[in-house]
């Protein structure tokens, strides 16, 4: 999901500065109810003369003028082509976005070959484009997605279906998975996950010589995530925190692996025009060699449990289950589409669960002084040895508040993409509908005007005095907002807070000497630049 | 636009679909982590309906009628109220488009506010000290007869927004 999402964030240069602060009163007379367009469009790359064009004086209404995507600050072309393709920018993208957001303002535009790009990096103008959309927003161009899909006959799921399609399974899922009690049902499988992460981590350490460090912990979150997800979506276990991973599991990593991987060849593969396949092949061919890996894993297991489900009603009995079961057995969606979207949901649930719990607990390693603040918090709460279930996350607001600060400072999304469905005035300036948008969530999050000493890591911050204490904004939205948020947080959220709260209680957890400062990439999702190993010693309880 | 409307009434159709169906499987069910899917017998639903007075965004007062146990945006899908925007996410807690404001003192009747909640009200546009989101409020008779204020829309502000930011 992030790939692309990423990839419009790319694009972010300007050529001139600041000129926002210049001026002029505006009229935000297009946002929500715009005047001019009333289909519903859903063309990318936008020329500015169109801007232009478009505008009359009526549209510039009551005051003064609206100025037009060519009056907007932007990189040359070429000056982009040169930091993405030979400056590697697209590890850096959440860099670049701090350095061009802070020499040029909080909204410029920037080209990426045939696509145009506004970028957006004020908090309150991000909430203006998210409050401004209708009932089934676009977050980027998914043809490849969809042509892989049309070319193997199989449907489109929530990350790569849009419209109607979209809108119509989106509103069975989100009523499945979306509210905080309908996911806190899961407390007790996450649970026997997390008693296997726990069992791992002291597996693991015994295999160094000092007898506390793991190494590498992302690779053993990213198992945690994957068996999170699939005992959630398939109702089964995967086997990934055992000693011996089962074949067809080991297969599907290497699948996703390879997904994310070729990070740079699949978003070429989009960018590639058809006719050049045959001369650059690879790109496309990976694409679809690791779709055919996510999705011949999904129909193992969907067909496993559909086959069980009919062999009850056969028996005739009573037929019970969970997320997986009760889709099948509702059939609110068709097998095809039920197949994409657990699919689509396995995908967007490993990585940016497994980079949050790396950082999570590099930071707590880093901060010692934190982590003897949250420790002191649940072992007071809970009670000495207690496992914490959804229900007793609300009496843990430094647990919620180290997810949050978490992603903060490494937003898993460093930034996000909208195609407007309608045109806009955003900041003073107008965009016609169909202009991708790349709201710059990275930035706003590390901006001291939104969250003081925005560098530092402060959990707290979060805690609320009482229920009208305001501590949260738009700045930090690292799941999105609205209709097309991300589908997953409730449950992300569990398997976060609740294999938190264990390891803090569990473990006392300390950087190893083989880990200097790790800084973050972006590669698709912002991940750690270099291996984070941590040494676990054991708590006295 | 006619997609676009076709969609807003998809929405509504999903939501009062959903209506019906989490009342015939409904949480106690899903709260034991097993649903059953054999049958469904909806309970009937006693006639101690609730009355409530919406505030819409032009100062109308609408007074109608709900079932215990409906939230507040139950209510204003079920009446068909026109309040545009409302409800974006289906009480989903993924948005905060069905902030509602009240006096204080109905705030205070209104029982607590879960964190997730707070985190989605904090997104919300004009968020008062009394403010809640309507999906997360269940009638009861106790809250007989309580004013809720639709507060005004983002676009109607926006117009009078200066935009240096």
């Amino acid at each position: 999901m992030a790939l692309l999402n990423n990839f419009t964030t790319a694009c972010l240069r300007n050529f001139q500065g600041d000129r926002l602060h210049n001026q002029l009163f505006f009229v935000v007379r297009a946002l929500h109810k715009s005047a001019a367009s009333e289909s519903y469009g859903m063309s990318t790359a936008r020329e500015e003369a169109m801007a232009e064009r478009l505008i009359t004086p009526s549209d510039a209404g009551v005051k003064t003028a609206v100025k037009t995507l060519k009056d907007m600050p932007g990189p040359s072309t070429l000056s982009n082509l040169v930091e993405f393709f030979w400056r590697d920018g697209f590890s850096r993208i959440h860099e670049i976005q701090m350095e061009h957001c802070k020499k040029f303002g909080k909204i410029f535009k920037s080209r990426f070959g045939p696509q145009l790009v506004v970028s957006v990096a004020d908090r309150d103008l991000v909430a203006e484009v998210l409050r401004a959309e209708r009932e089934a927003p676009q977050r980027a161009n998914m043809e490849s997605w969809k042509e892989y899909r049309d070319m193997r006959g199989r449907a489109t799921g929530l990350i790569s279906a849009e419209g109607e399609d979209w809108l119509k399974m989106r509103s069975v899922l989100r009523q499945l998975i979306m509210r905080p009690r309908d996911v806190a049902v899961f407390s007790d499988d996450v649970n026997q996950v997390v008693d296997d992460l726990i069992k791992r981590v002291c597996i693991l350490r015994t295999q160094e010589i000092d007898g506390a460090t793991v190494l590498n912990v992302n690779d053993l979150f990213f198992k945690y995530a994957m068996e999170g997800v699939a005992a959630i979506l398939y109702e089964c276990r995967l086997g990934c925190l055992e000693d011996k991973i089962p074949e067809d599991t080991q297969d599907y990593i290497g699948a996703l692996h390879l997904m994310f991987s070729s990070f740079k060849t699949t978003m070429y593969a989009g960018a590639i025009p058809k006719w050049l396949r045959p001369i650059i092949p690879k790109p496309w061919e990976e694409f679809c060699h690791s779709w055919d890996g996510l999705f011949r894993f999904s129909l193992i297991h969907v067909d496993k449990r559909l086959s069980a489900i009919k062999d009850q009603l056969e028996r005739g009995e009573e037929v019970k289950g969970g997320l997986l079961t009760h889709m099948l057995v509702t059939k609110e969606m068709t097998l095809e589409e039920i197949y994409a979207n657990v699919t689509e949901m396995l995908l967007a649930g490993v990585d940016t669960t497994s980079f949050t719990l790396s950082w999570a607990t590099y930071l707590l390693a880093r901060n010692p002084e934190v982590q003897e603040q949250i420790f002191t918090e649940v072992t007071k709460t809970l009670g000495p040895g207690v496992v914490a279930t959804a229900d007793d996350v609300s009496r843990l607001p430094l647990i919620r508040g180290l997810v949050k600060e978490t992603l903060r400072l490494f937003p898993v999304l460093p930034g996000n993409g909208r195609i407007t469905q309608d045109d806009l005035v955003v900041g003073g300036y107008f965009i016609p509908k169909g202009t991708q948008l790349a709201l710059c969530h990275f930035y706003t999050s590390m901006d001291d005007e939104n969250f003081p000493d925005a560098t530092d890591f402060r959990p707290d911050r979060w805690i609320r005095k009482d229920s009208t204490d305001r501590v949260d904004n738009f700045g930090s939205i690292p799941f999105g907002y609205g209709i097309r948020s991300c589908i997953g947080r409730r449950i992300a959220e569990l398997e976060m807070h609740l294999a938190l709260t264990r390891l803090i209680q569990k473990f006392h957890i300390g950087v190893s000497p083989l880990t200097a400062d790790v800084r973050a990439k972006t590669h698709g999702l912002l991940c750690p630049s270099a291996p984070i190993n941590l040494q676990f010693t054991d708590r006295k309880n | 636009m006619a997609l676009v409307t076709v969609f807003r009434r998809l929405a509504l159709v999903r939501l009062r679909e959903y209506t019906r169906r989490s009342a015939a499987v409904g949480p106690s069910a899903w709260l034991t982590g097993q649903r059953s899917f054999t049958t469904g017998t909806q309970t009937l639903r006693s006639d101690n309906k609730v009355t409530i007075h919406f505030i819409n965004r032009d100062g109308e007062k609408i007074t109608v009628k709900g079932s215990p146990g409906d939230s507040l945006l139950d209510v204003v899908i079920n009446e068909d109220l026109d309040f545009d925007g409302f409800g974006a996410c289906e009480g989903t807690l993924a948005c905060s488009t069905c902030h509602l404001i009240f006096d204080e003192d109905v705030y205070k009747k209104l029982g607590p506010v879960t964190d997730e909640e707070m985190d989605m009200l904090d997104l919300a546009y004009g968020l008062t000290d009394t403010s809640r989101l309507g999906c997360q409020i269940c009638l009861t008779k106790s809250i007989e007869g309580i004013v809720a204020r639709v507060p005004e829309s983002v676009a109607d502000i926006r117009q009078s927004k200066d935009g240096s930011s």
